[in-house]
């Protein structure tokens, strides 16, 4: 599904380069449940971000279902993570203002989705997570095991075909970890191809394959 | 989608509901004083035009410069009108007219007291656009005795009887008129404003055929597209025909000599510049008008305060927005792209602002009752609903919606989402420099309006308090006890002896509000030096008036008649050039009997008898007690003193009101103006500051909130609360700091130009300036103190935990 070759990314730091992601390679199937593992400073997210195409790289390719990503303009790159991808934060990042049922709604306006659709859609994922109680209060109400699976809902209603998830457990207790990870290995199995970043081996368990990251690059595993 | 943006708005205002009220009552404050104050000066601009050929009407004025001493008065004399009529192809029409004081008009049996009524030409409605609204519109005032009354006149007169065809008498002047019409009130911005328009045609004076006493106003009608300076410079060759020989008569010099050394001549004012732009002497002055000077400061103050207004709260609304960068990025992340953001934040700046304009439309509604009471004006809240008005209201909306709400828009919403996301910025560095300079400018002119207001309240002090020379307070100034006839020695003793009463003196030459007038010239050896001012007094008019007499001695009934010694002030003195050694020096004066001398034998302290707005000029006193009273009360209430001269008087006398005036009440009338401006004044400057505060209150809140962290970390390694507000509060004090320097010596400038206009003002002293700018830290201080405080107080953890 996406090919990564020889990708660099730097930083200068006082006349010298500090590389992000140094030579990096990696491809993914479809339907792939892959882990990035690897301590603090690894790049993990950094990786994550350049899937995503929210951040772009200095040297190398990036071939997305065909498409040669390094290629193209910002506002096309931003077309086709819009299409295909969906990010769920560490840090929940949902809006503080709306409540759930319209934050998970809002991917949808974006899209100038019908009102009848959306209502449909939304109502659905509701159900399938069972937070349908849940959908007129505001985030500050939930816990924080709640506001991820509102993320995860809010990533998942634009039906993608990959899922990029940064840490999705790191702000929570292992039983609602347990949970999400088991809502993922669900996702996986219908066909939706996930990567996730994560320090948790447990959490790792879960996927399909796991790459260790040092220092920017693949370890040899 | 339009639903997401009003729900996340409106949210995001309740959630901030101190913060987004501050910023909207700002933004409605500054709006509806800029309202105010637009429709104040356009009400001021706007005098006279109501008549149709407004642009066409001029005024004929006299200006003189006669041995030095300059003259501007706004009548003229009786045969002007008719003769440029007559010469001058140009002028196509010319009315007259002559005001009348102090009558009293009966009808059926009912006094009404009237203070004046005007003498007007036939033609004066062909000229003026006063529409008739009962009555013939072709004769009105064409008969003999003949009256046009006002509207409101009329209906305190006769209710909702007819009131043509009646007559009404004017008793002090045995004058029965017949009502030949009622005009609708003249409206008030007009430069004169009568209840009582009566014929010129049985007005004696109006017959006068002399060019060398001036009684009326005169206004020509010029012909459409003519220029005002020909007409004008065709004036002097019509003033030497026609004045020239009644000179020579007069004065024995020929009109070619006398404007040898001095100047006279016949003017012209456009109608529409009258209210603004006139400087003509207080006697011939219709209605006190108003000063360009003033409509220029005035516009600048609501220019000021709408700017600082809105760069208020495009400052606060930036602020707020940065807070809302993370917002940004997770929407980018959502799927929205930069313009759909942009939309999003210009919807929001769009209805806050239009919450503002409402609010602002609402307080200047209530506030403009007062404010007209204020201003004297009597301005329409429907003149806001003109075209031009609400257009002009709907383009400051955008423009506003756009200045506000660009930041966010454009700028927030190019970010990197992953940045926005990690709240990467707070605008610092180039923002909040032009923050900070916006600060600055809002505080100078805080600063600099609040030293303008103590600098006008210490002028009105300096000259309520002012040695004038005189004692003024505790005075009565009766006027006309003439019209008491025989009766007037009995009325006079009968005050003298009154236990209340400690002098009085027989005269009615006061030196504020309404006096008698006399001008005559004085000559030295048959030679003419220069017209001087007369009073004419008694014996006891000095020592009623706490007045100080130099040199020599005062009028005394020992001397009898005395009629040709007369009392000078010093600066008589000085002007003739005999300093120290007045006394004894013979003059002569002119009379109808010809030149009579007169002896010094005495000189007072000079004092103010004009308005301080001028130098004090040469006055003579000769003692010809007549025409009114001035008395001295031993107690400051004297209203048991006034019933009984009521009374008195209407026994003597009942066709007659009795005319009294407080002096001390006529002085301060005669600096109205200047009190009214140094009202409206202190009223901006506080609002100003208001606005400027809540300014500053906003971004001590944003910056308190920026530095949350910091704070923070600074309390878990030590620092007290103090030394926190000290942290946030400096920079924002030297920015106050900043601001005196500049608006001191601008506010010093300014304010010394406007005390040009008084012969006799105060300083500016330093120590104003040191109230000034402790009144401004003192406030700003405050503001900035309690949110610092505040902010200063917040448990580190709660700061340190979010990451």
């Amino acid at each position: 599904m996406l090919k990564l070759n020889h990708i660099y990314k730097w930083v200068k730091s006082g006349g010298r380069r500090i590389f992000l992601l140094n030579d990096l390679n990696l491809n993914v199937e479809k339907g792939e449940f892959l882990s990035i593992m690897g301590p603090s400073g690894s790049g993990k997210s950094t990786l994550l971000n350049v899937i995503a195409m929210l951040d772009d790289f200095d040297e190398g390719e990036y071939h997305f279902e065909g498409e040669a990503i390094h290629n193209l303009k910002s506002k096309k790159r931003t077309e086709i993570f819009n299409q295909n991808i969906g990010f769920i934060f560490q840090a929940y990042h949902l809006l503080d203002d709306l409540t759930v049922y319209e934050n998970i709604e809002t991917p949808l306006l974006y899209k100038k989705v019908k009102s009848s659709e959306r209502k449909a859609l939304v109502a659905d994922i509701l159900d399938r997570f069972n937070i349908v109680g849940k959908k007129d209060l505001f985030p500050h109400q939930l816990s924080g095991g709640q506001q991820q699976l509102v993320g995860i809902a809010r990533a998942l209603i634009i039906k993608p075909q990959l899922i990029l998830a940064d840490e999705p457990t790191g702000n929570l207790n292992s039983k609602q970890s347990d949970e999400i990870m088991q809502i993922f290995k669900e996702l996986n199995q219908e066909g939706v191809t996930i990567i996730q970043a994560s320090h948790s081996e447990s959490n790792a368990a879960y996927g399909s394959r796991i790459i260790n990251l040092l220092d920017g690059s693949v370890k040899k595993s | 989608m339009i639903r997401n943006y009003l729900k996340t708005g409106w949210r995001n205002i309740i959630k901030n509901k101190g913060t987004f009220s501050i910023n909207i009552i700002g933004l409605a404050l500054g709006i509806a004083s800029c309202i105010m104050i637009m429709l104040y000066v356009v009400n001021e601009l706007s005098y006279d035009k109501f008549n149709v050929k407004a642009d066409q009407i001029v005024r004929v004025v006299f200006k003189a410069n006669i041995k030095n001493e300059a003259i501007k008065e706004a009548v003229v004399m009786a045969p002007v009108a008719q003769t440029l009529k007559n010469d001058l192809p140009e002028i196509i029409d010319a009315t007259r007219l002559a005001k009348s004081y102090n009558n009293r008009l009966e009808y059926n049996g009912s006094y009404y007291g009237q203070s004046s009524l005007g003498y007007v030409d036939p033609n004066f409605f062909n000229v003026f656009t006063l529409p008739i609204i009962l009555g013939n519109q072709n004769t009105r005032l064409d008969k003999l005795n003949s009256v046009v009354i006002s509207e409101s006149l009329a209906k305190s007169i006769f209710g909702n009887t007819d009131p043509i065809g009646r007559t009404i008498t004017v008793t002090n002047r045995h004058e029965q008129l017949n009502v030949s019409g009622v005009m609708k009130d003249i409206p008030q911005n007009s430069h004169f404003h009568f209840d009582f328009l009566v014929s010129t045609l049985g007005y004696p004076q109006a017959k006068n055929t002399s060019w060398l006493e001036s009684d009326f106003f005169t206004y020509l009608v010029l012909r459409k597209g003519t220029e005002i300076s020909g007409v004008e410079a065709k004036l002097p060759a019509i003033n030497k025909k026609y004045m020239g020989p009644q000179m020579l008569d007069a004065i024995g010099m020929s009109y070619e000599e006398f404007q040898k050394e001095n100047s006279l001549g016949l003017f012209l004012q456009p109608l529409t510049d009258i209210h603004l732009h006139s400087n003509f002497s207080d006697a011939t002055t219709l209605e006190q008008g108003g000063d360009i000077k003033y409509v220029y400061i005035f516009s600048a103050v609501a220019l000021f305060m709408l700017v600082i207004a809105c760069i208020n709260f495009m400052n606060l609304a930036t602020a707020s927005a940065s807070k809302r960068s993370k917002e940004v990025g997770i929407r980018k992340v959502l799927g929205s792209n930069k313009k759909q953001l942009i939309y999003q934040f210009l919807a929001e700046s769009f209805i806050s602002t239009l919450l503002a304009t409402f609010l602002a439309i609402a307080l200047f509604s209530i506030a403009l009752p007062f404010f007209n009471q204020l201003a004297g004006k009597a301005i329409d809240f429907s003149s806001l609903l003109q075209p031009v008005y609400i257009l002009s209201l709907i383009g400051l909306i955008l423009i506003i919606t756009f200045l506000a709400g660009s930041y966010p828009a454009f700028y927030l919403s190019s970010f990197n989402p992953l940045n926005a996301l990690k709240s990467k910025f707070s605008g610092g560095g180039k923002s909040s420099g032009i923050r900070g300079g916006l600060v600055v400018f809002q505080f100078v002119i805080s600063a600099g309006l609040i030293l303008a207001t103590l600098v006008v309240q210490e002028q009105m002090n300096y000259i309520q308090n002012k040695d004038i020379g005189y004692e003024k307070d505790q005075l009565l100034v009766i006027r006309n006890t003439y019209l008491l006839g025989n009766n007037e020695d009995n009325f006079l003793d009968k005050i003298k002896n009154d236990p209340r009463v400690e002098n009085v003196t027989h005269s009615a030459f006061a030196p504020a509000g309404e006096s008698d007038n006399e001008v005559g010239g004085i000559f030295l050896n048959g030679e003419f030096q220069r017209r001087m001012f007369f009073y004419n007094v008694d014996e006891n008019y000095i020592p009623t008036m706490g007045m100080e007499l130099l040199q020599g001695r005062n009028f005394s009934e020992e001397f009898g008649d005395e009629n040709d010694k007369i009392i000078i002030n010093k600066k008589a003195a000085e002007i003739l050039g005999i300093g120290q050694d007045a006394i004894g020096k013979t003059f002569q004066r002119d009379t109808n009997e010809g030149l009579l001398d007169i002896t010094i034998i005495g000189m007072i302290k000079n004092f103010n008898f004009k308005s301080l707005h001028q130098e004090i000029e040469p006055l003579i006193l000769k003692k010809n007690p007549y025409g009114g009273m001035i008395i001295r009360s031993k107690t400051a209430d004297m209203s048991g003193i006034i019933e009984n001269l009521n009374e008195d008087w209407n026994r003597y006398n009942p066709k007659e009101a009795l005319n009294y005036s407080v002096l001390d009440d006529s002085f301060k009338h005669t600096y109205l103006k200047e009190r009214k401006m140094g009202t409206i004044l202190t009223l901006f400057a506080m609002l100003t500051i208001i606005v400027a505060c809540l300014g500053l209150f906003g971004l001590v809140t944003f910056t308190a909130e920026q530095r949350f962290k910091e704070i923070g970390i600074r309390k878990v390694l030590g620092s007290s609360a103090a030394q926190i507000v000290t942290l946030l509060s400096k920079d924002f004090l030297k920015l106050v700091g900043i601001s005196f320097l500049i608006a001191f010596p601008l506010s010093y400038y300014l304010m010394n130009k406007w005390l040009q206009d008084f012969a006799y003002r105060t300083d500016i002293h330093w120590w104003l300036y040191l109230l000034a700018a402790g009144i401004t830290i003192g406030i700003a201080f405050l503001t900035i103190g309690i949110k610092s405080y505040k902010a200063a107080s917040v448990n580190p953890i709660k700061s340190l935990k979010i990451e």
